[in-house]
């Protein structure tokens, strides 16, 4: 089935500068920039979840902060519904905004304490004009929360978030997302701080919203197991660039990347009998480099050799929507 | 031999609402060279049964009664001195977020060699020695021992704590969730490491987690607390082989594996009590699909069936 595109990012690119400090604005020698996003292009369809998977470092955060335009990034393009929006004027942006939203993680912390829930979801009514009287208004934040489930409504109307649990809590962040009717949203790890009992009930959530509002989402996770069950793709990043992209569970039963095949593997089992091999690789995520000639993955991978350290290797289809960046396979 | 008992086991914390009760009434046991899984979600009561059994539990947090048996001694009537001989050396507690366990203006190595001194009296230098040799035991380089913790990443900050919990060859030793927060990869590297322990030194511990499936990896039995109540208590493969409780069975239905069969996930309606105002009968009525008349009134107690302990009314 070929999905309509929603999103397009090509060679999306976000370096930040490194401070040199007290002393080293003496010295000579260029300035320095961290590759937090080093070339990264991939596309979304209607209603399709993107999962983007990698270790803290990886750049997932910056890249899904760079879609939306919250930091301006380095070069690139990022086309929204037809439109580029590197191109837009703040004013222009600001219309396309409501369209592109965020979930965030802490979902205490994405909330101001001292309005109650349906002050929070008011706001976001005046603030994007939805609603021209008080009654209307009332009206789009009832349907919002019993979309979210936030029922009774009557119970939850006049509720702070601190006598909400972790999951209302994150069910009231997605209320005031859906509200919009965007057509693009960004989760960014929207269950790692919830409970595991209230998770699935989340994810179910953010399913159910999709399907019945047309969303495209991208589903920022360090998680492959709850990945598994929200996405339809996955890439997956390391420092800054995607190493393998791919069908869900075709990478799950395939994986081709070394460092795929040691998250999976790495993947604690539920299933006590089962016992589960060693991660081959070693180390852990190292600073994120400037300039490389080399694999990224190359000082960690069990595969390496010569070809490895020259030449960074690119995405190359190995099979339906299947991708990897990796000269040795 | 159980090294360590608990016996009814009561923490409360004096809230302004009314106390909280955080571990009500829990009993079960450790025996020697066993790990025993401690397992819930935030705010159910085993961290603070963790810190009842180091007798570390601050205001408002109260122990209101029970028995703490450690070795044939009870740790609650114990005075501060006989504590501290013991604390660090024969009972010792390895907790998550090793960044602000460890002392950030100390080398690594001092940090362990202090623990040592502290409870052996060896000249500095057979210290030092010894630290360097726990560096080795938990994977870091002995060439790293004159580190600070900042200059030490999130896992080898872990290994460091892991380093100076195990320095004394302790009689039992608490993790309380000492994988959480980190990145996957590391995670599966200090799984390796914290088995490898268990073999080479007999570590008796309580091994403390949120997720079925780090403990399904670690331990022998699984203690299964919500609300500050024990659910079920069994080995670890018949409680995930057959799980009795209802909130056992949902916790494992709800579980998304990443291998085999992609099953269809089951939610858990409603989310935990607050425990200044648990709900009456059995803690868990409110959110089970099975909860009959009496699960409303009554609480459950714990009863063994087939190998299980279990409170629940409704499992025959």
């Amino acid at each position: 089935m070929k999905r309509k595109e929603i999103v397009r990012v090509e060679n999306l690119k976000k370096y930040f500068k490194i401070k040199k400090g007290l002393f080293g604005r003496f010295k000579k020698g260029e300035q320095q920039y961290i590759h937090a996003v080093d070339d990264i292009s991939f596309s979304i369809g209607e209603k399709e979840v993107l999962g983007f998977i990698g270790e803290s470092g990886c750049g997932k955060s910056t890249m899904s902060r760079t879609l939306l335009r919250l930091l301006e990034p380095t070069s690139g393009s990022i086309i929204f519904n037809g439109e580029d929006l590197l191109a837009l004027d703040s004013k222009n942006l600001r219309k396309h905004r409501r369209y592109m939203q965020m979930i965030f993680q802490d979902p205490f912390g994405s909330l101001n304490p001292r309005r109650t829930v349906s002050d929070t979801l008011r706001q976001t009514v005046r603030i994007h004009k939805l609603a021209a009287t008080i009654a209307e208004e009332d009206i789009l934040i009832k349907e919002a929360m019993e979309e979210v489930e936030l029922l009774p409504v009557e119970e939850y109307w006049d509720k702070y978030p601190a006598l909400l649990s972790g999951g209302q809590q994150q069910r009231v962040s997605i209320g005031r997302v859906i509200i919009l009717r965007p057509k693009f949203v960004i989760a960014d790890e929207p269950v790692s701080m919830l409970d595991v009992s209230v998770r699935i009930g989340v994810l179910k959530l953010l399913e159910k919203i999709k399907e019945k509002f047309s969303i495209s989402f991208i589903y920022i996770t360090h998680d492959l197991s709850t990945a598994r069950y929200v996405c339809d793709r996955i890439a997956i990043m390391y420092l800054g660039k995607i190493v393998e992209i791919g069908p869900t569970e075709e990478i799950l039963s395939n994986p081709v990347h070394p460092y795929t095949q040691a998250l999976i593997a790495a993947v604690p089992e539920i299933d006590p009998t089962v016992k589960i091999k060693n991660v081959p690789i070693k180390g852990y995520v190292p600073v994120v480099p400037g300039e490389s000639s080399n694999c990224r993955f190359y000082p960690r991978c069990p595969y390496a050799d010569e070809q490895c350290s020259d030449g960074t290797p690119a995405l190359r289809k190995i099979g339906t929507d299947h991708y990897v960046s990796c000269f040795k396979r | 031999m159980a090294i360590l008992e608990i016996k009814d086991l009561k923490v409360h914390y004096l809230t302004k609402e009314g106390p909280a009760l955080a571990v009500d009434s829990i009993n079960f046991s450790v025996k020697e060279n066993k790990t025993v899984g401690l397992i819930g979600e935030s705010g159910c009561g085993k961290t603070t049964t963790a810190r009842a059994i180091m007798k570390f539990v601050k205001e408002p947090g109260k122990i209101m009664g029970g028995e703490i048996i450690f070795k044939g001694r009870d740790i609650l009537t114990m005075s501060d001195k006989e504590l501290r001989t013991l604390r660090g050396a024969e009972l010792t507690i390895v907790r998550q977020e090793a960044q602000n366990a460890l002392n950030p203006v100390m080398t690594i190595g001092d940090q362990i060699a202090e623990v040592i001194r502290e409870h052996e009296h060896i000249d500095k230098r057979t210290a030092w020695e010894r630290a360097e040799n726990q560096l080795d035991l938990v994977g870091i380089s002995h060439h790293r021992a004159k580190s600070f913790p900042h200059e030490l990443s999130g896992g080898m900050r872990q290994r460091g704590m892991i380093a100076i919990a195990t320095a004394c060859n302790p009689d039992f030793i608490i993790m309380d969730e000492p994988i959480t927060g980190l990145d996957v990869i590391v995670q599966r590297q200090l799984l390796t490491l914290i088995n490898d322990l268990r073999e080479k030194l007999n570590l008796t511990a309580l091994f403390i987690a949120h997720d079925l499936s780090v403990i399904s990896e670690t331990c022998d039995d699984v203690v299964v607390m919500y609300a500050g109540k024990i659910m079920e208590k069994a080995d670890v493969v018949s409680l995930y082989k057959h799980p009795l409780h209802p909130y056992t069975q949902a916790l494992i239905n709800s579980y998304p594996s990443i291998r085999g069969e992609k099953k269809n996930l089951v939610s858990i309606p409603g989310s935990p009590p607050r425990l200044v105002s648990p709900p009456k009968g059995c803690r868990f009525h409110p959110r089970c699909s099975f909860a009959i008349d009496r699960c409303r009134e009554e609480a459950p107690e714990i009863r063994e069936v087939d190998g299980h302990s279990v409170a629940c009314h409704i499992v025959k």
